[in-house]
């Protein structure tokens, strides 16, 4: 891992060179900036049991299915189809140290789009002369929804840096990370939906459907609870979509 | 001060190099060596497997058996250190397009473990020695010409100053005047680094090279200098005559000086024939055949010994059977 600072370095000047990672900013900026736009609307018209902040944060799987896989779809399907992954590998960097420089730098440009969003409360309150009314911008709801974005981020980066080893073609591996994503997010949200409780046959998936519910992690989050098994599922699964990630580049030598 | 680390046997050494793919087995049981600071070329038909085996001491491909060293450390237990001491331009040379060739060549040159002091200064030595520093420096690598690109995949090689370095076709697509100038870089590196060089261009290699390697169908036909494959290889040596005499008195007077020797007429014009005469490598009327003609009285205009070149000891070994691939 000596050269994943190199790596890392090279990583992120590219990203910020990129045409598509600012396309995908602006796609992002005007996914979540009309979500949240709606949200302060609805909030307007009539009550709602979420605030507006809380409401664009639950409708996170938004950006994250139709912007993600932009990201992270180019890291190693585009290096293998030009075939500079090769010659990459002919260095003394290590294959973990380009999978984990990859990984990191598409992770920090996701929080970067999501740390411009945290504009937006603020720009809706100063729009309606309401600055300092904490039901638009309440700051424990804003920095939870970071913290989950962030958390559950390690998972969802890696598992389309995963999906694009897999692939010399960027369009499949957006397209193997999207399904990726939607399964594991809509597996957490149909499994909140069955009523498992009430089914004694299905009892021992009590406890790992309880895990997998993202969208209750991300209520939890962005009410500043702070939980330490979502760390674990998603730390856990980072590693395990960054190991198979390796094992790949390497056996692709 | 500690002393100098000594010279390994071999700068690259295949021992019973073996690579598999399913059931087509593109190297089989190859076994030659490099030694330090010697320029050897690779040669083979296509498909001969001299990529695979280059990628496989390169690292970036692992061997199904035997074993690939570089600089006496073993590609497949110590990739790491083994790339340390080497580098490769694989064939296409895959660059990135987006980068310019001097950013390029600072990542590599910081990915090569090049001392931070020092990668500023050896970016802008080899972009000299690989003439890119004018006029390709600033230049996005994906707007540069065939040969440029080439000169990039070389300079990237030279970064480092590795011990070993492994050249898959550097001058494919080139023009005959940067062929001329890679040939010129390439035979600068003699006696400082190990060079691998696979080419199509014979005649290249020939220039360039103190030692061939030659495969086909994965197996090693032949190895060594050129002048000593050319005796091993091809064992006669073939005179060119052009004379008024018939071919009876040329057959007469060339078995008086070699009486194993084969004439055979080329043709005629203007009453000038045109003869073969096949001697023996190994025999001693090389010498004295011109001699012998003349005291036979024939009337002769034009002698001259063909010039047995890379391609002729090329062809006579990768036609060699396996039975006699086999033979110790």
């Amino acid at each position: 891992m000596r050269h994943f600072r190199t790596l890392l370095a090279h990583e992120l000047r590219a990203a910020v060179l990129a045409g598509g990672t600012w396309v995908s900013a602006a796609l992002f900026l005007a996914l979540m900036g009309a979500v949240h736009w709606f949200a302060v609307l609805d909030g307007a018209e009539a009550p709602q049991t979420a605030t507006p902040l809380e409401a664009t944060f639950q409708l996170f799987w938004i950006p994250l299915l139709c912007v993600l896989p932009l990201l992270t779809m180019r890291s190693f399907a585009e290096e293998r189809r030009q075939g500079t992954l090769a010659a990459l590998l002919t260095t003394p960097a290590s294959p973990a140290a380009v999978v984990w420089s990859k990984f990191t730098a598409v992770w920090l440009t996701w929080l970067a789009f999501w740390g411009a969003f945290a504009a937006f409360p603020a720009l809706v309150a100063q729009r309606l002369g309401t600055a300092g009314d904490f039901r638009l911008g309440d700051p424990v709801v804003l920095g939870g929804g970071l913290a989950f974005i962030a958390v559950s981020g390690l998972l969802h980066v890696a598992l389309g840096i995963f999906c694009s080893c897999l692939t010399r073609s960027s369009a499949l591996a957006a397209l193997l990370t999207f399904v990726g994503l939607l399964a594991f997010t809509a597996a957490g949200g149909a499994l909140e939906k069955l009523p498992i409780e009430s089914w004694e046959w299905l009892g021992w998936l009590r406890e790992p459907a309880a895990h997998l519910r993202t969208f209750s992690h991300m209520e939890d989050f962005t009410r500043g609870i702070l939980d330490a098994r979502p760390f674990v599922l998603y730390a856990s699964g980072m590693l395990l979509c960054l190991g198979l990630a390796v094992l790949t580049v390497e056996g692709q030598e | 001060m500690a002393d100098a680390a000594p010279l390994p046997e071999a700068a690259v050494a295949a021992e019973r190099l073996t690579k598999r793919y399913g059931s087509l087995t593109a190297v089989e049981d190859l076994t030659f060596s490099v030694a330090p600071g010697e320029i050897v070329g690779f040669l083979g038909p296509n498909g001969a497997g001299k990529s695979s085996t280059m990628r496989i001491l390169a690292g970036t491909m692992a061997g199904t058996s035997g074993r690939a060293a570089i600089w006496g450390v073993s590609v497949a237990l110590e990739p790491a250190e083994a790339k340390r001491h080497m580098a490769y331009m694989p064939e296409n040379n895959p660059l990135p397009e987006d980068l310019k060739v001097e950013e390029y060549l600072l990542l590599r040159a910081r990915l090569k473990d090049v001392p931070a002091d020092r990668v500023a200064a050896r970016v802008a030595k080899v972009m000299e020695d690989c003439d890119l520093a004018r006029r390709a420096a600033r230049q996005l690598i994906g707007q540069l010409s065939k040969g440029f690109r080439q000169r990039v995949g070389i300079a990237d090689a030279l970064l480092a100053e590795p011990k070993v370095v492994i050249l898959d076709e550097p001058t494919i697509g080139l023009d005959p005047h940067q062929i001329v100038g890679i040939r010129d870089l390439i035979r600068s590196l003699r006696g400082k680094m190990a060079v691998l060089i696979s080419s199509h261009i014979l005649h290249e290699v020939e220039q360039v090279c103190d030692k061939v390697v030659i495969i086909n169908r994965g197996r090693l036909v032949a190895q060594g200098r050129p002048a000593d494959l050319r005796r091993e290889l091809i064992p006669t040596a073939n005179f060119t005559v052009v004379t008024r005499a018939t071919l009876a008195d040329v057959t007469r007077a060339t078995l008086g000086a070699e009486p194993t020797a084969l004439v055979e007429a080329l043709g005629e014009t203007e009453g000038w024939t045109r003869y073969r005469l096949a001697l023996p490598a190994a025999s001693p009327a090389r010498e004295t055949l011109a001699t012998a003609l003349i005291a036979a009285g024939l009337p002769l205009r034009e002698i001259a010994e063909e010039r047995i070149g890379l391609e002729d000891i090329f062809i006579a070994a990768t036609r060699r059977a396996p039975a006699e691939l086999r033979r110790p």
